[in-house]
């Protein structure tokens, strides 16, 4: 059986990784920061994926993110899917080619789509991570999707900014509330309505997980193919592996295997060939 | 003796995901397309992602495809097919209207039927039942959960070799082995430590 899925999202912004709340960023230490005080070759090993994103507010840098990337994805053996900044099909097989497995893809839902076809034709469907951002409005039970880091509004219908989900370019949706963002509230499962009853391709959930009760409710929802969460601090210490055990010994449908065997199999295999 | 394993280079997929898998179980490898060092290795990895019909013209017009012949069929050295890899040693591959494949194992690879509403391409962790005197499978005891990302697959004839099955709206070929052929439509290099294993497992052969 297809199993669902624990993603953790990095947030990166010129050389800083970061966390966010309602999308405002806060620094949090660079890549070896990361490694000594989050042990994250450790945290690696009990996700199903990674996404890292770069989500600098000033001027992007695309071979720091890339360098990043390229040192990140050495010690990940999960999928990894890279994304922020992504405006031609070239960056998007540098991204490939720094370790990733996906490309994700925010702003160009709405203004590129040329870019989108593109990069579905040359690395095919299951490449393409499409990412909306949502935010509550004043309406009763209304949302507005939002691109560019959160600051512009897709002042179009749900059903035409979601136009893309049946013309085989993006492979799935990653949706992210920008209220729930860093708050440790739990999801927002209502941003799941926006997608329309037809909806047909897997759904990674973002945005409010502060515990592992959290997750649960999100993987047990039948909506939901995925969850994901930014908020390093929420699981620190082995705090992810004891989320990911707990999930397990419950009923969540998730992959499994012995994340401590890894350290075993060199001495397994002898020394080097 | 040294054991020269080389990865082989010709242009398609995720060829320094395998690299990083190889470093972490610290084992040297040499990434290639060359078809001289390609027909001498000792032991080979085929990975890929991408177009069958593409990556076959590739390895044939680039004489990789002989040397592989050379190394794997006239040698008798291991191979290891990963995912894209897998399909392109079956006898032939239906997608963008068909072509031959390397012919290291039997059978022919067709696009995943989606039947049940299933989507199509088959893509997350999924579980692989797997024969217990399999060499690859050598110390797990239950089905293993691996990493999958494909439209195509292996059609699960009864025959020798076939190690590993997974279930998507019907059971298709998620690993084989015979002598010195092996192959998983899975990406160990993505299937956390399962995978390494499973990678360690073949380079102790």
């Amino acid at each position: 059986m297809l199993k669902k899925r624990i993603i953790f999202t990095l947030l990166f912004d010129n050389h800083q990784f970061m966390l966010s709340r309602n999308f405002r960023l806060q620094k949090v230490g660079n890549l070896s920061w990361l490694q000594r005080n989050y042990n994250f070759a450790s945290v690696a090993f009990f996700i199903d994926e990674l996404i890292v994103l770069d989500v600098s507010r000033n001027a992007r840098d695309p071979d720091a993110f890339c360098a990043a990337l390229e040192k990140i994805s050495a010690g990940c053996f999960a999928p990894i899917a890279a994304g922020g900044g992504v405006t031609s099909v070239e960056y998007a097989r540098r991204l490939l080619r720094a370790g990733a497995d996906k490309v994700v893809l925010n702003s160009a839902l709405v203004d590129d789509p040329a870019l989108v076809r593109g990069i579905a034709r040359d690395f095919g469907q299951q490449c393409v991570v499409g990412s909306l951002d949502v935010r509550k409005n004043d309406a009763q039970d209304g949302y507005d999707f939002y691109i560019r880091n959160g600051t512009r509004k897709v002042e179009l219908p749900a059903a035409e900014a979601l136009s893309w989900h049946r013309d085989g370019t993006v492979g799935e949706i990653y949706l992210n509330s920008i209220d729930r963002d860093g708050t440790g509230q739990g999801y927002d499962f209502g941003t799941l309505d926006l997608l329309g009853a037809d909806w047909q391709l897997p759904v990674i959930l973002a945005g409010g997980v502060g515990n592992a009760k959290h997750f649960a409710e999100g993987l047990a929802h039948p909506r939901v193919d995925a969850v994901a969460t930014a908020h390093l601090f929420n699981f620190v210490g082995n705090g992810l592996q004891k989320a990911r055990q707990a999930l397990l010994d419950g009923d969540a449908e998730l992959a499994n295997w012995d994340p401590v065997g890894a350290v075993d199999l060199r001495r397994h295999l002898g020394p080097a060939a | 003796m040294v054991t020269k394993l080389v990865i082989v280079d010709y242009g398609m997929g995720n060829l320094h995901s395998v690299l990083g898998a190889l470093r972490y179980l610290e084992v040297e490898s040499e990434l290639s397309g060359d078809p001289k060092t390609v027909a001498q290795a000792d032991a080979l990895l085929l990975p890929g992602v991408g177009s069958f019909y593409q990556a076959m013209e590739t390895l044939e017009t680039s004489g990789q495809a002989d040397a592989l012949r050379e190394a794997v069929l006239g040698r008798g050295r291991k191979i290891l097919g990963i995912c894209l890899g897998q399909q392109l040693m079956a006898e032939h591959g239906d997608e963008d209207g068909g072509h031959a494949g390397l012919g290291f194992l039997p059978g022919s690879v067709t696009r995943l039927s989606g039947s049940g509403g299933l989507k199509v391409p088959h893509v997350g962790f999924n579980t692989v039942r797997f024969e217990p005197q399999s060499r690859l499978f050598a110390g797990f005891s239950t089905p293993v959960d691996c990493y999958f990302v494909h439209s195509y697959r292996l059609e699960p004839e009864d025959r020798p070799g076939l190690v590993g099955l997974c279930d998507y709206g019907g059971n298709f070929v998620a690993a084989y082995e015979h002598e010195n052929v092996f192959a998983t439509q899975f990406h160990p290099e993505k299937s956390q430590t399962n995978g390494l294993r499973l990678l360690s497992n073949f380079l102790a052969v």
